[in-house]
Parts: structure tokens; C-alpha cells; sequence
């Protein structure tokens, strides 16, 4: 472990991190909570031998309430996620997710940046991610855009930002009252494991268990996080019932593309994924899965 | 920072000098800049509570509290403490009594060959900043991401719920 070979930038405000950014471009890697990127250091294998430490820009930490959207800058961390009432209030399902990454030290370290920046298929806050409509603002220092996070990924560690870009935002829609909501994900240990599959879900539901529509996006089985379309399209407009819990399960098991790897077989997966999807749907059906209800008992 | 001598030998100075506040005293160091903090409390401070078990974030045993908060201190480059309160076992004690968590430590025998043991105090003392009445859930939770390998979790869990968790 060499420490000493990287130069490490850290600038104090946005503007001046952009102006570097612009110059180094794809020469310099950006690190903030560093949760994935000092791994990657310690192993040696990062080619990058200057880092730019974006953990100093203050003005990107923040969860602001616009209207529908709630914005949240990027070096908000998953801790501050789950104390932050307007996200419990408003999008419980980004706060579920956040309290699997890792274990606590890992969420008080790591950021949603990161875990887009780092765009593994197995990032856990992309498939709630996906399922709040969220979208990712790219900034360098002569333009801004913004991405919706379903159109960000291009396949594993790939994504659209051009390398003299930052993620400095991401906004996602806030979840209506009364929407039955889950994130199931299979790791190899509680704390601490990549998963093996992760399935993120928002129902909307009549009184009568009718599927008006629903968003089903799964983690780690495809060169990206993917929504399961197909098994949409089936669940809605249909009456939830055991069958069709059981046939969301299956379809969704056969939608997807997983493979094989050294946490387990690309069948393994795919009966992972019924397993998942089949235990949280059967949860809304008997009542006791989490509906966005308003209530928080929160620090903040 | 680089500077160049000759056209030809570069001598690479990449020490940085970081001034944090480490268990209540200020300190300067002087270190390269993305050597990690568990490295410099070791090598540089003194620090030896803090262990170097994976330096990966899974393990735990080098866990640190940044603003209250525990960290695994082998994922933190030294520039990114600039300005933060780190607080490590050896920071619990105050005028040579031990703290509460530490106490029942002993008390309870939660440990065995002892090198887990600092991180997960420091683990419990994050969580009972936060929470002075955690529950048991609780307490499993902000204890999962520290290992012991020699299976001592049972009275590691009674300690922390001598002084946090006794109150229900
Ligand atoms: C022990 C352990 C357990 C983990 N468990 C999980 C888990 O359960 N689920 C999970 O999904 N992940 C897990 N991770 C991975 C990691 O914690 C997450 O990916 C985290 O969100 C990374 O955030 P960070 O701020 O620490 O990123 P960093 O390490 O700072 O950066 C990660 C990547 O994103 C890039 N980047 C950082 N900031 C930006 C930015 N603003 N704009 C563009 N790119 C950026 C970096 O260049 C790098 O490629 C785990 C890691 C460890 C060490
Ligand atoms: S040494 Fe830091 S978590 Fe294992
Ligand atoms: S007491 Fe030996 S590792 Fe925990």
C-alpha cells in the first residue's frame, strides 16, 4: 500500500473543484466518502494517481423539498438519509435501502454519489433509485444536465458522465400517501455483503387489492440495475391475489439476465428473485408490507 | 505537491499537514495526504487501539468516532479529518476512570484475545450518543458491521446493554 504515489486535491468550494476537474478530467479520480475508492487503493488498482476530494464542498450537503421533487445534494450520506424527515416522510423506501448498505460505519461514510459514481449492478440505492423517478444532475465547469437515473447506467462501472463531470444532485419524486412500498435484497451476511439480488418495489393499490400500477426494479441480475417491464405490464389492472403474486414472482424470474459469479449461480438468482418479489407482494396482499403513511419517529 | 529539482529527478513531497481535534487535544500531522486515518493514528500518533483487521470496511476493528459518529478509520484519507473531533478508545477515558461501556466490558468479559474490542466500544458509544436507550435490534444493528473472531458477541451484546439498553 502506497500511499504516498497519489496527489490528493482538495478543493473548498464547487467552482473550484470544476476548474480542476476540467483541466484533469479522466486522470483524476473523485472521491467522496471513500468507502468504495480507499479499497480500491489499498488493493492498488486504481490507475487514477490523483484524487479529488469533493468531501470539503459543504454547498452539496444538503435534502431540499421543491414541490414534488426532493433534492438532495451529493454528499449527503445514507445516515443523513435516514434522519432526514422529509425523505422518511416523503420516499421510506430510500430510507429502508440506506439502513442495508454496509453496516453503520458504511453509512456514515458513504453517499448516494458514490453509489451512482461507482455504478455497480448491485448498488443498493439504485433500484429505489429507479423506482422514485430519480434523476441525476451532471455539472462541469461550462454546462449542466440533467439524466434520469434509469438512462444512466451503460452496463457495470459505466456510466454517461463524461469525465470532466460531477454528480452534483439527485432528485427523486416523492411517493403518494397510502402506496405500498418494499426493497428486499439477498447478501451472503447481514452486514456488510454485496447483494446477490435486490428488488425495490412501489404498489398503488385500490381498497380492493387492484394493481392501478406498479414499479419493480431489481439490483445485481443484469449489467444494470433493470425494471422488471414485462411483469409490470402483467401485474397491472389485475386483482392481487395468490396467483398472481405468484405469476409477478415467476415472470420477474425469467425477465431478468443474471449470471453467474463467485456469490452464487445465475439460477440461484433467478429463484433468489421469485423469492423476493413472491415475499414482498404477498406481504402487500395480507396487509403488513409498508404503505407511505406520514408518520416518523425520526431524531430530526 | 511536486517539485522539480532537474529536468530529470522528481521528487514527489506529497505530505500534507492536517490539524483535527484527536480525543480532545488538538494535533498537527504531517502525513501523505491520502494515507489513511487508521495508518496515521498508529504510525504516526501513537494510537494503538485502533486496529488494522481487513483495511476494507468490513471488519470494524479499526472503528473511530468522527463528529460523534463511528467510522471505520481505514476508509478515511488524513485530509479528510482536517477539522473534525476523532475520538478512539484511549479519548473514553476521562482523568484515568473508564468509561461506563468500557467498565462493563470488563465487567461482563467481553473479550477474549481483545483485539475486537476497541471498535466495538467505540461502535456502542456512537450508537449511545445517538441513542442512550437503543433496543436490542438497535444495538445489533450499530454492532453488524464488527467482527469477532473469537465468538465473544453474547457478552459484547450484555455489556452494551448494561449501560444502554438496562433502562427498559
Ligand atoms: C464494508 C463495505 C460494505 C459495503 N456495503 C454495501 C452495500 O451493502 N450496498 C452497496 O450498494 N454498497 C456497499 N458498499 C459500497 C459503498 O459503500 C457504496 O457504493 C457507497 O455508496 C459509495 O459512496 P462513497 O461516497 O463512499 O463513494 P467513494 O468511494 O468516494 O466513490 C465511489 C465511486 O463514485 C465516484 N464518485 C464519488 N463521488 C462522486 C460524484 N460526486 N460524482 C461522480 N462520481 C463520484 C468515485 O470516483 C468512485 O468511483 C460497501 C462498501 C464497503 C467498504
Ligand atoms: S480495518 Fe478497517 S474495517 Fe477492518
Ligand atoms: S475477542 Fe478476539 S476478536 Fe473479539
Amino acid at each position: 500500500m502506497n500511499y504516498s504515489q497519489y496527489v490528493v486535491h482538495s478543493p473548498q468550494n464547487l467552482n473550484e473543484a470544476l476548474g480542476i476537474l476540467k483541466e484533469k478530467a479522466s486522470e483524476i479520480r473523485l472521491i467522496s466518502g471513500g468507502t468504495d475508492v480507499m479499497v480500491l487503493i489499498k488493493d492498488n488498482i486504481i490507475k487514477e494517481k490523483e484524487l479529488l476530494n469533493l468531501s470539503f464542498l459543504n454547498e452539496l450537503r444538503y435534502i431540499h423539498e421543491e414541490g414534488n421533487t426532493i433534492k438532495i445534494g451529493a454528499l449527503i450520506t445514507y445516515k443523513e438519509l435516514e434522519k432526514s424527515k422529509v425523505v422518511n416522510l416523503n420516499a421510506p423506501i430510500l430510507v429502508d435501502a440506506s439502513k442495508t448498505i454496509g453496516a453503520a460505519q458504511i453509512q456514515n461514510l458513504g453517499t448516494l454519489a458514490g453509489n451512482l459514481g461507482n455504478a455497480s449492478p448491485a448498488g443498493d440505492s439504485i433500484p429505489p433509485l429507479y423506482v422514485l423517478n430519480a434523476s441525476v444532475k451532471l455539472q462541469s465547469a461550462d454546462s449542466e444536465r440533467v439524466v434520469p437515473v434509469s438512462e444512466f447506467f451503460l452496463g457495470p462501472r459505466k456510466t454517461k458522465r463524461a469525465p470532466n463531470e460531477l454528480i452534483t444532485e439527485i432528485a427523486i419524486e416523492k411517493t403518494k400517501p397510502g402506496l405500498y412500498y418494499f426493497f428486499k435484497k439477498l447478501g451472503l451476511r447481514e452486514a456488510n455483503a454485496i447483494s446477490l439480488v435486490s428488488v425495490a418495489c412501489i404498489a398503488d393499490l385500490d381498497q380492493y387489492k387492484k394493481v392501478n400500477s406498479i414499479k419493480l426494479a431489481l439490483g445485481a441480475v443484469a449489467p444494470t440495475v433493470m425494471f422488471a417491464v414485462k411483469s409490470e405490464k402483467l401485474a397491472t389492472d389485475k386483482q392481487l391475489d395468490l396467483n398472481l403474486v405468484d405469476e409477478i414472482a415467476r415472470s420477474v424470474s425469467e425477465e431478468i439476465s443474471p449470471i453467474t459469479d463467485i456469490r452464487g449461480s445465475a439460477e440461484y438468482r433467478r429463484r433468489a428473485a421469485y423469492g423476493l418479489v413472491y415475499e414482498g407482494l404477498y406481504e402487500v396482499l395480507m396487509g403488513t408490507a409498508k404503505r407511505v403513511s406520514g408518520s416518523f419517529e425520526g431524531v430530526y | 505537491m511536486q517539485k522539480f529539482l532537474t529536468p530529470n529527478i522528481i521528487v514527489l513531497d506529497m505530505d500534507v499537514s492536517v490539524t483535527f481535534t484527536l480525543n480532545g487535544k488538538q494535533v498537527i500531522v504531517k502525513a501523505p495526504a491520502a494515507k489513511s486515518l487508521l495508518r496515521v493514528l498508529r504510525e504516526d500518533l501513537g494510537i494503538t487501539s485502533v486496529k488494522p483487521g481487513c483495511e476494507a470496511g468490513e471488519c470494524g476493528a479499526c472503528t473511530v468516532l468522527m463528529d460523534g459518529e463511528a467510522v471505520t478509520s481505514c476508509l478515511v484519507m488524513i485530509v479528510q479529518a482536517e477539522g473534525h473531533q476523532i475520538v478512539t478508545a484511549e479519548g473514553l477515558v476521562k482523568d484515568g476512570k473508564l468509561d461506563p461501556l468500557q467498565e462493563a466490558f470488563v465487567e461482563e468479559g467481553a473479550s477474549q484475545c481483545g483485539y475486537c474490542t476497541p471498535g466495538f466500544i467505540i461502535s456502542a458509544k456512537g450508537l449511545l450518543l445517538e441513542k442512550p436507550n437503543p433496543s436490542e435490534n438497535e444495538i445489533l444493528e450499530a454492532i453488524g458491521g464488527n467482527i469477532c473472531r473469537c465468538g465473544a458477541y453474547p457478552r459484547i451484546i450484555n455489556a452494551i446493554k448494561k449501560v444502554g439498553g438496562e433502562q427498559h
